[in-house]
């Protein structure tokens, strides 16, 4: 769907590798040490086989790693308020999340003791790594006085304020600990998070508050295409991908030395009232974005990465953009250059309590303060054209620690001296 | 529905496990301050490993060094001797720093057990004077646990047939409001002891006929009504009663059978001799039935009482666990008290559900609460599900 002449070749898997082996090294093939960063196009392995380093000195994978096709998201609720127990926890999450992201099982399947109850489950057993990458966020009740980690506190760490136009449920909003699975198949999706949600009751540090099934990435990572969201709309054509955006906007560096390559994330439930959308014209839906459905180009423009005109006017002296269109009070160029990278995915909850389709954008950002996407939402909350074919419902801040190192476990500084 | 009581898996011996595994012979330990050093490394490789340095020592101070490489399955690592639980660390987790415990062996064999380990079992020799070594008398402990349990199910199935007796003798007499109170009142002992005697069939019939399964006659519920064999039982009153409000001629010949069939499952279930996993799989079984029958409010669907089936369930499940505790805290102290614990937890959070007006003492689990709690309700059970589910594979390897 894409015009002749756009910059990124048309997207094959090659260009994919390509992009992801550009994004920092953290991305390598079955055959080559996770470390190298370095991958050889022609000596892809299949999908399955496609895997991200869980291990490193640098962020997190599943932040600026090419987003995958499916997303299992989840968060937990503290049980307790011992450090230790929360140290048990992270520490058995990141050596099994650093096996899984190598297509590796947590442990034995079958157990030779028969009256055992075995800790991998095994329904990935077999499907390869398939990109899986696993992100751990921590909310900001982990920083609490009675945790005695305070002091450890990441200086923009706090709950997200109110926003215009929020209806948040809170069984579906908030959490202590959050975990981002992404990977191209479900199934290995589903199942490192059932694992890790299986150590959390084990270890009774945590319980399960709210969960979240993605279906189809919604935003696109370096040399992607840009997928389309639920309204049929390219979403993110303007996401920030570039090593330099990604430390100017995402990497968090004015916390102590140990939290930089942190970042803040955030996740918004949001459901799209798909049977309204679908019965408004197709002119009001693109005004309501400001963009062509068919092409993704603005309206002021033919080619989905032509640079918006806001100040076009039409003959009767209208924007051409309309002053409420979701890309113009979207864009940075109208919000002191304030920019977030957007990694969303799409969901369905089946059908709702009256009996509508239950459906929408499960988005995620990530952003090195917090307060980047509250100004950003602030101004679409109170104004944008969206807003009457959408509803927040849930939502949640996290920081997210930088990777952990061979031999450590995410979040490991935290606890020194604790 | 569960296996019967005569149904049960056997658990295999750990020394099986133990003969399978064959480590290179290593040289004794080395000793430092006054100790044999052995070192323990739990790697995730090969579905989990847990490796020993030194597979033997001299008699004497041993000073076992455990780090969690990269095994997130492997979070404890016992030394056994028999069954016996000589030492132990826990919550060991990828990452963070070894810890040690020492012990004084004498001369034997003994194991390294790494619950989660593709082989959990390593041998480790100590050479040198071997004294006599005391008998375990964990074997002993779940003797009596089991014993003490069998009356406390034959108890609770003659107060079960009292309190049917009760129930009838309303119905009787026409008293809806009398009987409604009764069958709150008699509910509580079946719940208690479920997996106990939900196992029998009547003499004659096949197994899959529910015309025959006693556990049908006494508990079905309409979620699963067999229509060939139609409603009996508490259930069959229990509409009767809260649904239609009257009591009918049918409504007395429910409550007669029930009499009889509570009596029947009487003569059945006395003299059944339980084993220890026995006990345990029954307790995990009834947290089980919480989970799926009452925390959905499907059990008591007209009466909504399944707040007093839940505290019935859990004190069933806690009368279980008391009887193995002895012996369990002999062969694993801490899930021992941790499960005590969560009991507790569980006890302290019914403590809120308790209304002494309402029929059985519980607040009446209507959709409203069940919207609102059901969740919460749900999460404390799991809590003790998880551990409550690994006791059985300790008492049935200990005894």
């Amino acid at each position: 769907m894409r015009g002749q002449d756009d910059k990124p070749a048309g997207l094959s898997r090659r260009g994919l590798f390509l992009g992801a082996a550009a994004l920092g090294g953290t991305f390598a093939t079955a055959g080559q040490a996770a470390e190298t960063g370095k991958v050889a196009p022609d000596a892809m392995p299949d999908p399955d086989q496609r895997r991200y380093a869980f291990y490193g000195t640098g962020p997190q994978a599943g932040i600026s790693t090419p987003p995958q096709q499916h997303l299992m998201a989840m968060a937990f609720d503290l049980t307790g308020t011992d450090p230790r127990a929360l140290q048990v926890l992270l520490a058995r999450w990141s050596a099994s999340i650093g096996l899984m992201m190598e297509g590796q099982p947590v442990g034995p399947v079958e157990p030779d003791r028969a009256a055992a109850t075995a800790l991998e489950t095994g329904e990935a057993l077999g499907l390869g790594p398939a990109g899986l990458t696993v992100t751990v966020g921590l909310g900001p009740r982990v920083f609490s006085t009675e945790m005695g980690l305070a002091a450890k506190a990441p200086p923009h760490l706090r709950p997200l304020a109110d926003l215009p136009s929020d209806a948040l449920r809170p069984e579906i909003s908030g959490g202590d600990l959050s975990l981002q699975a992404c990977a191209d198949d479900p199934q290995v999706a589903y199942h490192a998070v059932r694992i890790l949600a299986r150590i959390a009751k084990r270890t009774g540090a945590a319980t399960v508050r709210w969960t979240q099934l993605g279906f189809g990435r919604a935003s696109a990572g370096a040399g992607q295409e840009t997928p389309r969201n639920l309204f049929g709309y390219r979403d993110g054509t303007r996401n920030i991908t570039t090593p330099e955006q990604l430390a100017q906007h995402v990497w968090a560096n004015d916390g102590p030395e140990w939290q930089h390559g942190g970042t803040y994330q955030v996740m918004r439930r949001i459901e799209m009232h798909i049977e309204n959308w679908d019965n408004a014209q197709v002119s009001h839906q693109n005004d309501v974005f400001g963009r062509h459905k068919l092409t993704g180009a603005p309206l002021t423009g033919t080619d989905e990465f032509d640079t918006p005109d806001f100040k076009a006017k039409n003959a009767q002296g209208e924007p051409v953009i309309p002053r409420h269109a979701h890309i113009r009070l979207a864009a940075h160029e109208t919000n002191e250059g304030i920019r977030i990278l957007r990694r969303g995915y799409n969901f369905t909850g089946g059908l709702n309590a009256v009996g509508r389709l239950d459906a929408g954008l499960f988005f995620i950002s990530y952003q090195n303060d917090p307060a980047h996407f509250e100004a950003l939402q602030r101004r679409l909350g109170a104004s944008d054209l969206l807003n009457e074919y959408i509803s927040h419902t849930g939502s949640g801040l996290f920081w997210v620690p930088p990777a952990a190192q061979k031999g450590s476990y995410i979040g490991a500084p935290l606890f020194a001296g604790v | 529905m569960n296996m019967s009581p005569r149904a049960r898996r056997r658990a295999i011996p750990l020394l099986a496990a133990t003969a399978l595994f064959a480590q290179p012979a290593l040289a004794d330990a080395p000793t430092n301050n006054g100790a044999a050093q052995v070192a323990i490394t739990l790697t995730g490789e090969n579905g989990g490993a847990c490796v020993l340095d030194h597979d033997s020592a001299a008699a004497g101070p041993i000073t076992f060094t455990v780090t969690n490489e990269s095994a997130p399955a492997i979070s404890e690592l016992e030394l056994l001797s028999d069954s016996r639980i000589l030492g132990e660390k826990e919550n060991l987790a990828p990452g963070l720093p070894a810890s040690s415990f020492t012990v004084t062996l004498d001369g034997g064999d003994y194991r390294i057990y790494c619950p989660g380990a593709a082989e959990d079992t390593v041998a480790f020799t100590v050479t040198g004077e071997s004294k006599q070594r005391a008998q375990s008398a964990i074997g002993d402990l779940l003797d009596e646990g089991t014993a003490g349990y069998a009356n406390y199910v034959e108890g609770m199935v003659g107060a079960m047939v009292t309190a049917s007796e009760r129930l009838a003798a309303k119905v009787d007499e026409g008293d809806v409001e009398g009987a409604k109170a009764a069958y709150a009142q008699a509910r509580p002992f079946y719940e208690r002891i479920e997996p106990d005697v939900e196992g029998f069939v009547l003499p004659g019939t096949d197994p899959t006929d529910n015309s025959g399964n006693l556990d049908y006659l006494i508990d079905m519920r309409a979620s699963n009504l067999d229509p060939a064999v139609g409603w009996h039982g508490f259930h069959a009153v229990e509409r009767d009663l809260f649904e239609k409000g009257e009591i009918t001629d049918e409504t007395k010949a429910y409550a007669a059978e029930l009499v009889k069939n509570v009596k029947m499952l009487a003569d059945l279930s006395g003299g059944i001799e339980y084993r220890p996993e026995d006990l345990a799989n029954g307790a995990a079984a009834l947290l089980e039935e919480v989970q799926s029958g009452k925390i959905s409010g499907e059990e008591e669907a007209y009466s909504h009482i399944d707040l007093v089936d839940f505290a019935a369930n859990i004190e069933g499940a806690h009368q279980a666990f008391a009887f193995l505790e002895p012996g369990l805290k002999r062969i694993d102290p801490d899930v021992a008290e941790t499960i005590a614990q969560r009991f507790a937890d569980v006890q302290t959070m019914l403590e809120d559900y308790r209304d002494p007006d309402a029929l059985g003492g519980y607040k009446i689990y209507d959709a409203e609460l069940r919207k609102s709690d059901a969740v919460k309700l749900s999460r404390a059970i799991q809590m003790l599900q998880e551990p409550l589910s690994r006791i059985a594979e300790k008492v049935a390897t200990a005894s």
